[in-house]
């Protein structure tokens, strides 16, 4: 691109590139606009030459066959001259000022078939001719010039307009990148990909629509190094097959986007390349947002977990200090010459250690499910053995609660882990007596869901219900019924929970209305083969 | 001096001190001679050395897993062993059962409860036990008749629900494994059909329990098997 010809040709051809972008919005495209021509269209300068030259001998060949003053066909060729201005580009028009005033002044002026030039008048005339056809040219050239401006003005705001409406639609981080990628690839006609900043140096995006070579990602890994443009179009590694823009926000390198265009393809008007930062810039911005939120989102995860910390060593000490002081209170007063009875003092003592036994149990459950050390190992269960199995587990915690059980005859056997299921169990009978007042009954029901092919089981009190706005958090850990005056971990339904999905089950609180909680579990409804009845 | 008959001696096996103590404690207090071990070697070496009449095993032990412990001795004796273990080892308790454990209990536990378990196993290996039928509540199983009564009225059971009771009576008080059932009343390769063990003792429960969903007798040890309890507080 060195000789003064390659640059005017290149010139000429580069004036085209955004003239399809200017057609209307939703003209068939899948976004909506069209993308750049990167070719040069079929109107070529030598084109406009000829069709320069081609009008100017036709008025010419007019012109002599008519018997029309000179001065008039003078008109008639700057006629011809404006219009050719209106269809070609400024050399060409200038070719056709010259030539047509050549032609004026050889065929018609007299002396005709001759450029020598009789007086004064026809010596102004001539002139005046040159300097309003060249004026003329010029005029119209800028004002195409100007509106080709606009229209480009027009396409890249359009061309934003569809990217910042891409990414408002989209939710997460993956999300807005490939839609940005897609009005890229759309935009320009090549092929995007981004890359962006890890530990482990640049990782592209799984939307990146071409996946670069060792070579490209060198260049890449420039271009976020430096901060600098890098690439084809570029003075940087100009040999690249794709061109590199860093994605830097407030002194940070983010990633690097790169752009693959076809070979033929230039990229070289400052409104293609404004364009195209422009996008490098929204695609930095959002990358930028993202870093931010997730920065935020931990941070209020790590006060979030402080909180459970903190719940955590007041519910544990809470709860492990009182039957502690129950039992050595309970052992003091057992030693000989102190008061009280010593059968009084075995059922204090009974009733501690039993809570602490539960406190241990659900912090370990807690633990396992945790740590996924929970491995379920289902076999067929009988609904009735594993409330019956509860119940003897719970013993008196159940004491001051009638418990009916109403299970129907043809209940199924399920698959579930057993020990699991009465941990499940147990811990919705123990919550439902330990929210309850004493002497409400609790209700066990079990049975089929045909809507979803699902064996439940329903544990329903009698007791006041549920707080309003505990239902969101109801299964989450550490969340205890009534914060202020009941006791206990809060880790019991959380537990059920967790067992439950363990075992592809699941727990839901129900909502039906009037007094009293229900908590059904569901689980898959197997089927055995048949049992032989002898 | 000889009028007094020999204590039967069981000999612990726990690294905890207090388990222990707390253990002999209760023992002597109800007529039994302790010896001690605090690791699975020890163990062994006492078991060789005084032929105790049974033996309480904690799965957890410093030196050695118990169930290897439990293993060791089972090559030269088929003493009854009683194994303690911890919440939520269901899998490691079904391993010592299935590797020759009598029975277990889990920590904590109460006093009554472990002299429960231990008479149970204490009258399995009686010689002299050679009984014609077995009481439970108002259960009464005529062995030699093949008969069941409740309160005196006859029971109505098919053969198959028949032996399964036969099973636990013959075993009652000790916890029996699923795949000990199984194998027993349906041979081997039934080993693992746990739904026949599941509807034949749903049969059986409504046929002899008062209140089949609670059952007093015929006990499910949940992911275990089953016991059935004679001895009711």
């Amino acid at each position: 691109m060195s000789s003064p010809a390659t640059l005017f040709l290149h010139h000429i051809r580069c004036s085209f590139p955004l003239a399809a972008l200017a057609a209307p919005v939703g003209s068939g495209s899948i976004a909506g606009h069209r993308r750049f021509e990167w070719r040069a269209r079929s109107r070529t300068p030598l084109r406009e030459i000829g069709e320069v030259l081609g009008l100017i001998a036709a008025v010419t060949a007019v012109g002599w066959f008519t018997p029309l003053d000179y001065h008039a066909l003078g008109q008639i060729y700057l006629l011809t001259v404006i219009v050719l201005c209106l269809r070609v580009g400024r050399w060409p028009a200038l070719i056709a000022a010259v030539v047509s005033g050549l032609a004026w002044n050889f065929v018609f002026m007299p002396p005709r078939l001759s450029f020598s030039v009789l007086d004064l008048d026809d010596g102004l005339l001539l002139g005046t001719y040159f300097a309003v056809a060249l004026i003329a040219g010029q005029l119209t050239a800028r004002i195409r010039a100007q509106e080709r401006f606009e229209r480009q003005r027009e396409a890249r705001a359009t061309a934003l307009f569809h990217l910042t409406r891409a990414l408002t639609g989209a939710r997460t981080l993956d999300e807005a990148v490939a839609a940005s990628l897609r009005q890229a690839d759309e935009l320009f006609g090549g092929q995007t990909a981004v890359l962006l900043s890890g530990d482990e140096g640049l990782r592209p995006h799984p939307a990146s629509s071409f996946s670069l070579d060792t070579r490209e990602l060198a260049v890449a890994e420039w271009a976020g190094r430096n901060r600098h443009e890098a690439g084809r179009f570029t003075r940087v590694s100009p040999e690249a097959a794709a061109l590199h823009l860093p994605l830097h926000r407030a002194g940070t390198t983010l990633g690097v986007l790169a752009l693959r265009l076809p070979e033929q393809a230039l990229l070289s008007t400052p409104e293609q390349r404004e364009l195209f930062e422009a996008f490098a810039t929204q695609i930095a911005l959002l990358i930028e947002r993202e870093k931010l939120r997730t920065a935020w989102e931990r941070e209020k995860l790590l006060a979030e977990s402080d909180r459970l910390h903190r719940t955590l060593l007041d519910c544990v000490s809470h709860e492990l200090k009182t039957p502690l002081s129950v039992l050595r209170s309970a052992a003091e007063n057992l030693r000989p010459g102190q008061p009280g009875g010593p059968s009084q003092l075995a059922g204090e003592i009974l009733t501690a250690t039993s809570r602490l036994d539960r406190v241990v149990a659900n912090l370990l459950n807690q633990t396992r499910l945790e740590s996924g050390a929970v491995k379920p190992q289902p076999d067929w269960c009988d609904a009735r053995d594993l409330v019956g199995a509860a119940r003897r587990a719970l013993g008196d915690a159940l004491a001051a609660h009638p418990v009916k059980i109403e299970i129907p005859a043809d209940m199924p056997l399920f698959m579930a882990d057993a020990p699991l299921m009465e941990q499940v169990i147990t811990n919705l009978l123990h919550n439902a007596a330990h929210h309850t007042p004493a002497g409400t009954p609790l209700l066990v029901t079990a049975g089929v869901d045909a809507a979803t092919d699902r064996v439940f089981l329903t544990v329903a009190d009698r007791g006041p219900g549920l707080a309003p706005g505990l239902r969101e958090t109801l299964f989450q850990k550490f969340q205890r019924g009534h914060p202020t005056r009941s006791t206990g971990l809060g880790l019991g339904l959380s537990i059920v929970r967790g067992l439950m999905l363990a075992q592809g089950g699941d727990v839901e609180v129900g909502d039906h209305p009037g007094p009293g909680a229900s908590f059904t579990v569901y689980l898959p409804h197997a089927r055995h083969g048949s049992v032989p009845h002898e | 001096m000889n009028a007094e008959p020999a204590k039967p001696e069981v000999l612990v096996i726990d690294d905890e001190n207090q388990i222990r103590r707390l253990l002999r404690f209760t023992l002597e207090d109800a007529g039994y001679a302790v010896c001690e071990a605090g690791t699975g070697h020890d163990g062994l070496v006492a078991a060789a050395h005084r032929q105790p009449d049974a033996i309480i095993l904690d799965l957890g032990l410093p030196d050695q897993p118990g169930v290897e412990v439990l293993k060791k001795l089972r090559e030269w004796s088929p003493l009854p062993v009683l194994i303690l273990s911890v919440f939520g080892q269901e899998g490691s308790k079904v391993a010592a059962l299935d590797a020759g454990a009598d029975d277990y209990l889990t920590k904590p536990f109460g006093g009554a409860e472990l002299l429960a378990r231990l008479r149970a196993l204490l009258r399995r290996v009686k010689p002299a036990e050679t009984v014609s039928s077995i009481r439970f509540g108002a259960i009464e199983v005529d062995l030699v008749k093949r008969q069941v009564t409740k309160e005196a009225q006859p029971v109505k059971l098919t053969a198959r629900e028949y032996d399964l009771l036969r099973l636990l009576a013959t075993h009652r008080d000790k916890v029996l494994t699923h795949r000990h059932i199984l194998s027993e009343l349906w041979g081997p390769r039934m080993e693992d059909q746990t739904h026949y063990l599941r509807v034949f003792m749903m049969r059986l429960r409504r046929k002899l329990e008062d209140e089949p969903d609670s059952p007093k007798y015929l006990q499910t040890e949940s992911g275990i098997g089953y016991r059935l309890v004679s001895e009711t507080p």
